[in-house]
């Protein structure tokens, strides 16, 4: 009997030794969206990928050309039927982690991610605390092409010598002012001014401090009026521009090989210039951006923790490398961007020299681009500086009333955000309804909520519905519907949507 | 007299002849306006020396390397996906709607009326609208992406009895006392059909498989929906279009123009041998005897 039951054993043992074996050799199918240009290096990566992992998680890829630029409107079209992995321009992070197409990533390759890639490249992944992607370049900037037949090198610092020279020459700088919310930004970073937006872990835009409407800001249209003025400004990209009698061009890597073409030896390849109002220089910035790999939320867990897997090599130091050799895409991999090749190469070293002037694209809502790109044709519209002003506010009130649709956006005016209630651009807009104030003395008044914009007055004492004892009714006398605190102390109010509560702490 | 009318008839010829010229340069103007955006594909498909946008139309080097190179990418299963489906569509949309018109010209029935009528108000809603629970249902049935051509002519085919219209409208106007003739001698209604009304409608069989044939061969909204993020399935107007997505327009925008010409070409041909039918056929149904 004994025997028979270590025969029995022995058994169970191979044959759980068996299916141990199986279970540790995987083999998935998996789609993977890359953009046409890299389809082939693709293939030839994921193949290695499986030689690195001798067999033990083997995937069998569909390679698919979908564009970058598109690639959030195809996954959306159906998440379920979209690509395992995907690739995407940060513009569309948003959007996707709405959409529920990308799942977070582990902790472990969090860390990773962060200690190995570029800042920047990893806040365009970031949305809330959660990483949703992997950084795969970091080349998605602009800088300034040049012909050196027609423009002196000493002038390529200077935006008005350069103005100059091409009207001297009669021939175009073309700089998309008037076209596109990415290029005219480049002047408010000049002078400091940020849009920056807030997004939670749901890639729900939660809040925005932009301060485009600033006297900052009216420095920068000051600036961009000089270009956008000139007859010989051409609101127009792309390489063939210089076939076209233009020469200057502020574009990016993607035109590097056909301007090459075009112009030869006479190309010039720099940072942006500056700009001079009432006597102070501006060095113009730019936007800095990236593309992402994306990893779809799987049904099966382990196949998701593989396709992470994959999609982490796919960005990692050596695959990166492989696309700067073969496509010039310039990597996010801080190893990678150290490297004497990367370095080398005029493109992406004069995208490091703008550097410094630049803003990590983060995440922005999607109707910015629209409602910025008016700014170029109202400046040029502009006669004076009141005009220059009105484009400002103009571009301020539709930020705003971006939040305003959202009927939990308010504004909490008053003692609450310490009397600051103008209209202003740098007000924040609060989404979660929650602020705790310290009340100095008695008979002290709080404020109310207000909708960010038309500030409608109906969210005041007349909704607190909770801790009425704590506030003064001040009847006839208060026709705004403030609420007034009876006395000092620390108070927590929160407003839920219909109303307020208030606590003494 | 005789002198003032002759001059009166001289006028009236020299103004004709004026007006005619000022017509006829009119026409030439228009139709070069007309031609060019034409011809600047062809030549742009036959410029070698460059693969992207440029600011000239005449190629400095000539060559049909775009042509070739096609054959090199996904264009064939493209152009066979879009042939094999507007083909498909052509005859299966064709007996439909013929068959369609026949009865509802030739037959009364108790429900003819509110048959009719509910077709005209079903035709007022725009097909779009159903575009997102036809993806569902495609999509359960296995016929998306890849598998998209099938999904496409079954979408093209399920609502072609709804065009009756014109076809019914040129039945109606052949003499019924044709087809009481041949019941006389015997024929079937189906005989009648194939053997009378047929042959006496040419023009507008002709106009009914030009018309099933384009609207399958253009498609690009329906068919992009249906097809995404899958080469396989695209048909030519999707596949061509992501060319000049930003990141390929520079590299492939000469081989996008070689693609459209050889995507006009079959339509060009059969418009030019059934030119006669197809004016016929329009202008035909519209007429009621």
């Amino acid at each position: 009997m004994k025997k028979f039951l270590a025969i029995v054993l022995a058994v169970m043992m191979a044959l759980s030794m068996m299916s141990f074996a199986t279970a540790e050799s995987m083999t998935y199918d998996v789609k993977i969206w890359v953009a046409e240009a890299a389809k082939e290096l693709t293939q030839k990566q994921v193949e290695a990928f499986n030689a690195e992992n001798n067999g033990v998680i083997t995937f069998n890829a569909t390679i698919e050309a979908v564009s970058e630029s598109d690639a959030a409107t195809q996954m959306i079209t159906d998440v379920e039927a979209g690509g395992d992995i995907f690739c995407f321009a940060q513009d569309q992070f948003a959007r996707l982690v709405q959409a529920g197409a990308l799942s977070r990533l582990g902790t472990k390759a969090t860390e990773t991610v962060i200690a190995n890639n570029d800042a920047g490249t990893v806040a365009a992944a970031t949305s809330g605390d959660a990483l949703y992607a992997y950084p795969l370049t970091a080349d998605n900037g602009y800088f300034m092409y040049y012909d050196k037949s027609v423009i002196p090198e000493e002038d390529v610092d200077s935006l008005e010598k350069l103005i100059a020279d091409c009207e001297k020459a009669q021939k175009y700088f073309a700089f998309e002012q008037q076209s596109s919310a990415w290029y005219l930004a480049s002047f408010f970073f000049a002078t400091g001014c940020v849009s920056e937006w807030t997004t939670d872990d749901e890639g729900n835009f939660i809040s925005v401090h932009d301060t485009f409407n600033s006297p900052e800001g009216l420095i920068a249209v000051k600036g961009m009026k000089k270009l956008v003025d000139s007859p010989y400004h051409l609101s127009a990209g792309g390489a063939d521009q210089f076939q076209q009698n233009a020469a200057i061009l502020v574009s990016g890597t993607w035109d590097f090989a056909k301007v090459q073409e075009y112009l030869g030896d006479n190309m010039g390849v720099t940072d942006l210039p500056s700009f001079e109002v009432d006597g102070k220089e501006y060095h113009l910035g730019s936007f800095n951006g990236c593309k992402l790999m994306g990893v779809k939320p799987q049904v099966d867990e382990v196949k998701g923790a593989a396709i992470h897997k994959l999609a982490q090599y796919l960005t990692g130091a050596k695959c990166q490398m492989e696309r700067f050799e073969a496509l010039a895409w310039g990597p996010s991999n801080k190893e990678d961007q150290a490297s004497e090749k990367v370095q080398a190469n005029a493109g992406l070293a004069a995208l490091i020299a703008q550097a410094p002037y630049s803003v990590p694209q983060g995440q922005i809502h999607g109707s910015w681009w629209d409602i910025a790109k008016v700014i170029g044709d109202d400046v040029k519209a502009a006669k004076d500086d009141a005009g220059l002003q009105a484009a400002l506010d103009n571009y301020y009130d539709k930020i705003a009333s971006l939040f305003k649709l959202d009927n939990n956006a308010l504004l909490f005016v008053g003692a609450w955000n310490g009397w600051n209630n103008a209209d202003e651009a740098d007000t924040y807009y609060l989404k979660d309804g929650v602020v705790t104030l310290e009340v100095p003395e008695s008979d002290y008044m709080g404020g109310r909520i207000v909708k960010p914009g038309d500030w409608g007055t109906d969210k005041g004492f007349a909704q607190v519905t909770e801790g009425k004892e704590l506030v003064k009714d001040l009847g006839e006398e208060n026709p705004d519907n403030n609420i007034v605190f009876a006395e000092a102390g620390n108070y927590t109010v929160t407003w839920d949507g219909t109303a307020i509560t208030i606590k003494k702490n | 007299m005789s002198e003032a009318t002759a001059k009166r008839h001289m006028g009236l010829k020299a103004s004709r002849a004026v007006t005619n010229t000022a017509i006829h340069i009119l026409l030439i103007v228009i139709s070069i306006i007309w031609l060019i955006p034409f011809v600047c594909i062809v030549l742009q498909s036959f410029r070698v020396e460059n693969s992207g946008q440029v600011g000239y139309v005449l190629p400095k080097v000539w060559g049909t390397d775009n042509y070739s190179n096609l054959f090199q990418t996904d264009f064939p299963r493209w152009y066979t996906n879009t042939f094999v489906a507007a083909l498909i569509t052509a005859v299966l949309q064709t007996v439909i709607v013929l068959c369609m018109s026949y009865t509802l010209s030739r037959f009364r029935f108790k429900m003819r009326q509110p048959l009719m009528r509910f077709m005209l108000i079903l035709g007022m809603f725009p097909g779009m609208l159903t575009m997102i629970i036809l993806y569902r249902v495609l999509k359960d049935l296995g016929m998306t992406q890849a598998n998209a051509t099938p999904g496409l002519i079954l979408v093209y085919i399920a609502s072609s009895g709804m065009g009756y219209y014109v076809s019914k409208g040129f039945f109606d106007t052949i003499p019924t006392s044709l087809d009481e003739a041949a019941r006389i001698d015997g024929a079937t209604r189906a005989q009648i059909l194939y053997k009378i009304i047929l042959p006496l409608s040419k023009p507008i069989v002709i106009y009914t498989i030009l018309t099933a044939f384009m609207g399958p061969w253009g498609d690009y909204v329906f068919a992009r929906y249906i097809a995404f993020g899958a080469s396989a399935g695209k048909n030519v107007a999707v596949g061509l279009y992501d060319w000049l997505s930003k990141d390929q327009i520079s590299n492939n925008y000469t081989m996008f123009c070689a693609g459209g010409v050889l995507v006009a070409l079959p339509v060009t041909v059969l418009f030019m041998f059934l030119q006669k039918y197809y004016v016929e056929g329009v202008t035909g149904g519209a007429v009621k005897g």
